[in-house]
């Protein structure tokens, strides 16, 4: 049973990664701190953890499809990210991807069951 | 707050320098965010900042995810003794190179050509092995620690507790004047001890006695300037040792000890039998050079002009101790 769990965990692991970075990018049209974000995700029902979003955003950032300011108004300094014009664009293609993905994984796993 | 600092430097550590400043800012912030939501505004306990910091989990792993894949032959954990290792290495091979050179030529100064060329040779096809075998070593033990970490998470759950202190700038690092006080040690007990070998080495079926330097007959002072430049020189280890930091303090010593002991050699030097008067009779007798030829005379020449250079050579090394201690105790108040 423990070797089930350590296989679903992994691919789970994988699954997560590619999904995660399109439930960030959806968020991003306002710009967020990173904490804020593990909020929000949270709160829709996708739970990060910081250690991963953080890395994340910068990785996302290096790539070109966020753009980033410091505010240093606040009692502390804050990072904020923001979709950037590539990051939208890639963002409204890959939802379309994902939907596709979907659909075609939704006929897959429905006609198994049905054999 | 210090085991925040802590944990932020153990993550930081292992990010290309470039990256540091900005991830650190960040880190900070995202540990005070989520100790305010914890402590609604209140001052956060010990037991609080623990909490966070085992949420956010191992440094290295996180880490490790801002590093992204791993594309370093060699990572920042261990680029810095990478560094210093080389220089070690390619130093010594530059070191034995040249002194195999040397005493090849004052044993046979008629084939110095041939010698030269050879040392050309060995520098050449040498170094850039050395250099190549230190690498490649290194790349090893970069993928070796990637799998000892791993295998170290299972048998151990990660607490707070195993982050390591940050250290100070300028720190010396104990082992340093550790094995410069043994190396000292080893080297005065040696000079002590046998004198007679301090020389050139004869070989005829095997090693057949020594023509020594400095004259081992008369009362000498020699022994004074082992003891002062040797002796001093583990005084300074030990001082670095007791401070454990660069400070001008060590500086000042060494600039006193540097005068005293550069004074001293040149008064000892100078004493009129201080070095080997046979010494130019004694590389005949053992058919190492041949009376009058011309090797003979260049030999004589450099040997009447050691009392002139060795100080100089001497006071170079020196201030160049001086200058280098300086360097430190400015990069340790940085």
């Amino acid at each position: 049973m423990s070797e089930v769990n350590e296989h679903l965990e992994k691919l789970m692991q994988e699954l997560r990664r590619g999904t995660l970075t399109i439930a960030v990018l959806s968020q991003l049209n306002e710009p967020q701190y990173g904490y804020s974000l593990v909020t929000m995700l949270d709160d829709i029902g996708v739970p990060v953890e910081p250690g991963t979003l953080y890395p994340l955003l910068r990785r996302l950032e290096k790539q070109g499809l966020l753009d980033s300011k410091w505010d240093t108004n606040e009692s502390r300094p804050r990072k904020y990210y923001l979709l950037s014009e590539t990051g939208n664009e890639v963002y409204q293609l890959l939802v379309k991807e994902w939907n596709e993905i979907a659909e075609s994984l939704e006929k897959v796993i429905n006609n198994k069951g049905a054999n | 707050m210090e085991l925040i600092d802590r944990y932020i430097y153990a993550v930081t550590q292992k990010i290309p320098t470039s990256q540091r400043k900005d991830i650190e800012k960040e880190l900070r912030g995202l540990i005070e965010d989520m100790l305010e939501e914890r402590t609604q505004g209140k001052q956060a306990t010990e037991k609080e900042i623990e909490e966070v910091l085992l949420e956010l989990g191992n440094p290295r792993e996180l880490a490790l995810q801002y590093r992204g894949t791993k594309r370093f032959l060699i990572g920042p954990e261990l680029f810095d003794s990478y560094l210093l290792v080389l220089r070690i290495v390619l130093i010594s091979v530059g070191a034995i190179i040249a002194s195999v050179f040397v005493i090849k030529t004052m044993l046979n100064p008629i084939s110095i050509l041939d010698y030269f060329i050879e040392c050309i040779v060995s520098a050449v096809t040498g170094l850039p092995s050395a250099f190549g075998w230190t690498t490649l070593g290194f790349a090893i033990a970069e993928r070796a620690s990637e799998l000892k970490a791993k295998d170290l998470q299972i048998e151990k759950k990660w607490t707070p507790k195993d982050l390591p202190t940050i250290p100070q700038t300028g720190t010396i690092k104990r082992s340093e004047p550790i094995v410069g006080i043994i190396f000292y040690t080893v080297l005065l007990l040696f000079f002590l001890s046998s004198m007679n070998y301090f020389g050139i080495w004869t070989f005829r079926d095997g090693f057949s006695g020594a023509i020594p330097f400095i004259n081992v007959n008369a009362d000498n002072l020699f022994i004074l300037f082992i003891i002062i430049t040797l002796g001093f020189g583990i005084l300074k280890e030990s001082l670095k040792l007791i401070y454990g930091r660069w400070n001008l303090k060590i500086v000042l010593f060494t600039l006193i000890l540097n005068t005293l002991s550069l004074l001293l050699v040149i008064y000892v030097i100078n004493q009129p039998d201080f070095w080997n008067p046979n010494f130019m009779e004694q590389l005949v007798e053992h058919n190492l050079v041949q009376a009058d030829s011309e090797a003979f005379t260049i030999i004589q020449n450099i040997w009447e002009q050691l009392t002139k250079w060795v100080p100089i050579l001497f006071a170079v090394g020196l201030v160049w101790d001086v200058i280098d201690g300086l360097y430190r105790v400015r990069k340790a108040n940085k």
